[in-house]
C-alpha cells in the first residue's frame, strides 16, 4: 500500500483502467507501460469476468474478448508482478468478488501483495458481507488497500459505516449507471462530493463515463483522483498504443 | 423454520447481498418494505384477492387415474399450477412484488426472464397496476420462445433481447441488473427465488401458496398423506413454493430435478457446480476454474441457469430435499406421456418434475402419493416441440404461414 499512499500526496492525479488480457496479455503490458510512461498516477487492472455487472456494454466486451483469449487469474497476478517491477507508479486490481473467492480470499490477497499489488476495487464485496468473507481483514494483512465505492444515493448513515472499512482513496461513481457512458456533472455533483468528504477523511477518486479534458479539470476541482476507463479502451481501438498516448498526454496537459 | 433457518440474509453460509454501492439503498429500502407488509392485513388481503380473482386460484391437485395406472405403482397427483393466469406459478410472485412497489410509489418494473413465463406474468401485472415494464431476455430464447415476446408486448411491455454471452437467462438477469443501477427507483422484479437479498426469502414467502394449499387439499379433498413432492428446479421458485409448507415435517420427502440436458451439455448445478458469488448471491454455480459462468444447456429455457437459489444450496447441503435430474429425451417422452394419458400439456421446465415421478412411480407402493408440481402450461413450447418431435404437418402449416 505504501506506493500508492505516496502517490497520493500529490495532487490532481490521473487514474486509468485495463481489462488484462484484451486485446491480448502481450499488448496489455505494451497498454499499460504506455499509459505509465505518458503521464497516468495509478492504473487499476480489471481481472476479466464472465458477468460484469456494474460494467457497460465497452468495457463488458472487453471482458468477454479476454476470457475467449483464455485470460486466467493465475495470468493477472502474472501480469501485475510483472509490470509491477516495470512501471513506477501504484497499479491496483479490480474486478469481481467472485474471482477472489474463487481463488481463495486469503490466497489470493497474499499473492496479489506478493506481486506488488496496492489495492483492490472489489465492487460487488459490500461491507456488510464481512463477517462471513473475511475480505477486509486478509486485505489488512496483506498490506492492500481495499478501494470502495460510493454511490450518489449512499445515505448518511452508510457513509458514515463505509468510512470505517476505507483505506488510501475512495472511488466515487460519479451518476448512477454502468461504465462508459458520458456523465453530465451538474449542480448537484458538487453537494454530492462534499457531502462525502464530510465523512470520509481520504482522498476521492471520481469515475464513471469520464471522456474529456474538461471533465477531468471538472473532478480535479473538487477531488484528487480523475477516473478515465471505457474512452481509453475505444481510442485504443481506433488508434492502438499511439491513440492512447495522445489522449492521455492531452488529458494529464 | 427449523429446516430452512434464515438469519441476517443468509441460509447458512448461502445467500446474501453482494451488490454494487448504487443498488444498496434501493434493495434496503425493499427489505424493509417487504418485511413490513408481509404482516401488513389489508396487504395479505389485498393479496388473498388477486391470488383468487385475478390468477384463478387455488390451483386444482389432480389425480392422474390413467398414468397411475399405466405405472402401476404410488398414485401420482399433478398440482396444476399451469391454470394459473399467465399459464405458470410465477404469477404468485408477481403478483406480491407489484403489490409491494405500488405500496412503495415506483413507477416501473424492470424484469429478466428465461421461458418467458415470469416476464409474461411481470408484463401483466405491471399492465393491470399501470407500472412502465422493461424485460430483458437472452437473444437465443427470444427465438426459441417467440410466442411470449408477443404476448408481453401485447399487455404493453419492452421486450429487450440480450446479446451478451451464451444469449439465454443469465445474461437477461445481467442485463436486468445494468439497467436497474441506471435506474434504481424502479422495481426490479427478479422471477426466481435467487438473486441478492430480500428476494430468495420475499419470493419464497409469495411462493409458499402452492404447498399450502397441497397441503390442504390433500388433507380436504383425497384424504392423503403426501409422502413424495417433486418439482423442477431452475433458480427454484416453484419448488422452494411447494416444498416450504414441508419442511419441517421429516414424513414427505423433497425432490428437486435439474435440467439433465443432453450429456456433457446440462444445467446440473448440484453435479458440476460449486460455491460461488455470482448475480449478488452466493449459491452453487456451474462456473470454470476461473469462477467464470459456464455455458448452460437445457431443452427448458426456464432451467437454462448456471446458478440455483440459495435456500436450495442449503436443503442439498443438509440433505433434507434430494435433488436429481432429467434428460431432454425423457423429457420428452413425459410431456407425451402424461398429454396422452391425462389431457394435459405440461410446459417443458414441468416435464422434468413429471419424468421423475414416472421413473419413481412404480418403485413405489401403490398406498403412497407423489404430488407433482407442474409449474407451468406448455402452450409457450409450441414450436420446440413441434420441432424436437419432427411434426410434418406443423412444419407445412408454418411454410403456408409465410
Amino acid at each position: 500500500m505504501q506506493k500508492l499512499l505516496k502517490k497520493l500526496k500529490e495532487k490532481n492525479l490521473l487514474m486509468t483502467h485495463v481489462v488484462i488480457g484484451y486485446p491480448s496479455l502481450t499488448e496489455t503490458i505494451k497498454i499499460i507501460t504506455t499509459m505509465a510512461e505518458s503521464g497516468v498516477d495509478i492504473i487499476e487492472l480489471q481481472m476479466p469476468f464472465s458477468d460484469p455487472i456494474a460494467d457497460g456494454p465497452v468495457i463488458m466486451k472487453a471482458n468477454e474478448i479476454a476470457l475467449k483469449n483464455g485470460t486466467t487469474t493465475k495470468d493477472c497476478m502474472k501480469i501485475m508482478k510483472d509490470l509491477s517491477c516495470i512501471v513506477k507508479i501504484p497499479l491496483l486490481f479490480m474486478g469481481y468478488f467472485n474471482t477472489i473467492f474463487n481463488y481463495g480470499i486469503e490466497k489470493f490477497c497474499k499473492d496479489a501483495f506478493k506481486a506488488g499489488c496496492q489495492g483492490l476495487i472489489i465492487p460487488d464485496m459490500p461491507i456488510e458481507e464481512e463477517e462471513q468473507e473475511k475480505f477486509y481483514h486478509y486485505c489488512e494483512k496483506y498490506n492492500l488497500a481495499p478501494i470502495l465505492v460510493i454511490a450518489p444515493s449512499t445515505p448518511n448513515d452508510r457513509l458514515k459505516k463505509l468510512a470505517k472499512f476505507a483505506k488510501a482513496f475512495v472511488y466515487c461513481v460519479a451518476r448512477k449507471g454502468v461504465t462508459g457512458e458520458k456523465t453530465d456533472f451538474q449542480k448537484d455533483f458538487q453537494k454530492y462530493i462534499n457531502n462525502v468528504k464530510k465523512y470520509l477523511k481520504i482522498p476521492l477518486a471520481v469515475g464513471f463515463g469520464i471522456l474529456e479534458k474538461k471533465q477531468v479539470e471538472f473532478v480535479h476541482k473538487h477531488a484528487q483522483i480523475a477516473v478515465v476507463g471505457s474512452v481509453l479502451i475505444k481510442e485504443y481501438e481506433k488508434n492502438k498504443l499511439m491513440g492512447i498516448e495522445n489522449l492521455i498526454k492531452k488529458l494529464k496537459k | 423454520m427449523y429446516s430452512l433457518p434464515y438469519k441476517n440474509g443468509h441460509y447458512g453460509q448461502f445467500g446474501g447481498r453482494y451488490v454494487p454501492e448504487i443498488l444498496m439503498p434501493s434493495l434496503i429500502e425493499l427489505e424493509k418494505a417487504f418485511n413490513k407488509y408481509k404482516k401488513d392485513k389489508k396487504f395479505l388481503k389485498d393479496l388473498d384477492d388477486l391470488y383468487k380473482n385475478y390468477s384463478g386460484r387455488p390451483t386444482p391437485l389432480y389425480f392422474c387415474e390413467n398414468l397411475t395406472k399405466k405405472l402401476g405403482g404410488a398414485k401420482i397427483f399433478i398440482k396444476n399450477e399451469g391454470l394459473n393466469h399467465t399459464g405458470a406459478h410465477k404469477i404468485n410472485h408477481c403478483l406480491g412484488q407489484i403489490l409491494l412497489a405500488k405500496r412503495m410509489g415506483k413507477k416501473r418494473v424492470i424484469a429478466e426472464t428465461g421461458a418467458g413465463q415470469h416476464g409474461v406474468a411481470t408484463a401483466s401485472v405491471a399492465a393491470k397496476f399501470g407500472l412502465k415494464c422493461t424485460i430483458y431476455m437472452g437473444a437465443r430464447d427470444v427465438a426459441r420462445q417467440r410466442p411470449n415476446v408477443f404476448w408481453m408486448e401485447q399487455v404493453g411491455a419492452t421486450v429487450v433481447p440480450v446479446y451478451d454471452g451464451n444469449q439465454t437467462l443469465k445474461d437477461a438477469v445481467n442485463s436486468a441488473m445494468r439497467d436497474y443501477i441506471a435506474d434504481p427507483e424502479s422495481h426490479f422484479l427478479l422471477g426466481s427465488a435467487l438473486g441478492p437479498v430480500p428476494y430468495p426469502e420475499m419470493n419464497t414467502f409469495f411462493q409458499a401458496i402452492i404447498g399450502r394449499e397441497v397441503k390442504k387439499q390433500c388433507r380436504e379433498i383425497y384424504n392423503i398423506h403426501p409422502d413424495y413432492l417433486v418439482a423442477c428446479v431452475g433458480g427454484g421458485s416453484n419448488a422452494i413454493g411447494l416444498f416450504y409448507e414441508f419442511l419441517d415435517d421429516k414424513s414427505v420427502n423433497l425432490i428437486g430435478v435439474e435440467a439433465g440436458g443432453a450429456g456433457k451439455r446440462n444445467a446440473i448445478r448440484f453435479k458440476g457446480g460449486k460455491y460461488g458469488v455470482i448475480e449478488g448471491y452466493k449459491s452453487y454455480f456451474l462456473q470454470d476454474e476461473n469462477g467464470n459462468t459456464l455455458p448452460t444447456h437445457s431443452i427448458s429455457a426456464g432451467l437454462d441457469y448456471p446458478g440455483i437459489g440459495p435456500g436450495h444450496a442449503y436443503l442439498k447441503e443438509t440433505g433434507r430435499v434430494k435433488y436429481v435430474s432429467a434428460t431432454d429425451k425423457e423429457v420428452l417422452k413425459a410431456f407425451q406421456l402424461l398429454a396422452k394419458n391425462e389431457g394435459i400439456i405440461s410446459a417443458l421446465e414441468s416435464a422434468h418434475a413429471v419424468a421423475y415421478a414416472i421413473k419413481l412411480a412404480p418403485k413405489l407402493a401403490k398406498n403412497k402419493n407423489i404430488i407433482v408440481n407442474l409449474s407451468g402450461r406448455g402452450d409457450k413450447d409450441l414450436f420446440i416441440i413441434t420441432e424436437a418431435l419432427g411434426d410434418k404437418k406443423f412444419y407445412e402449416f408454418l411454410k403456408s404461414k409465410v
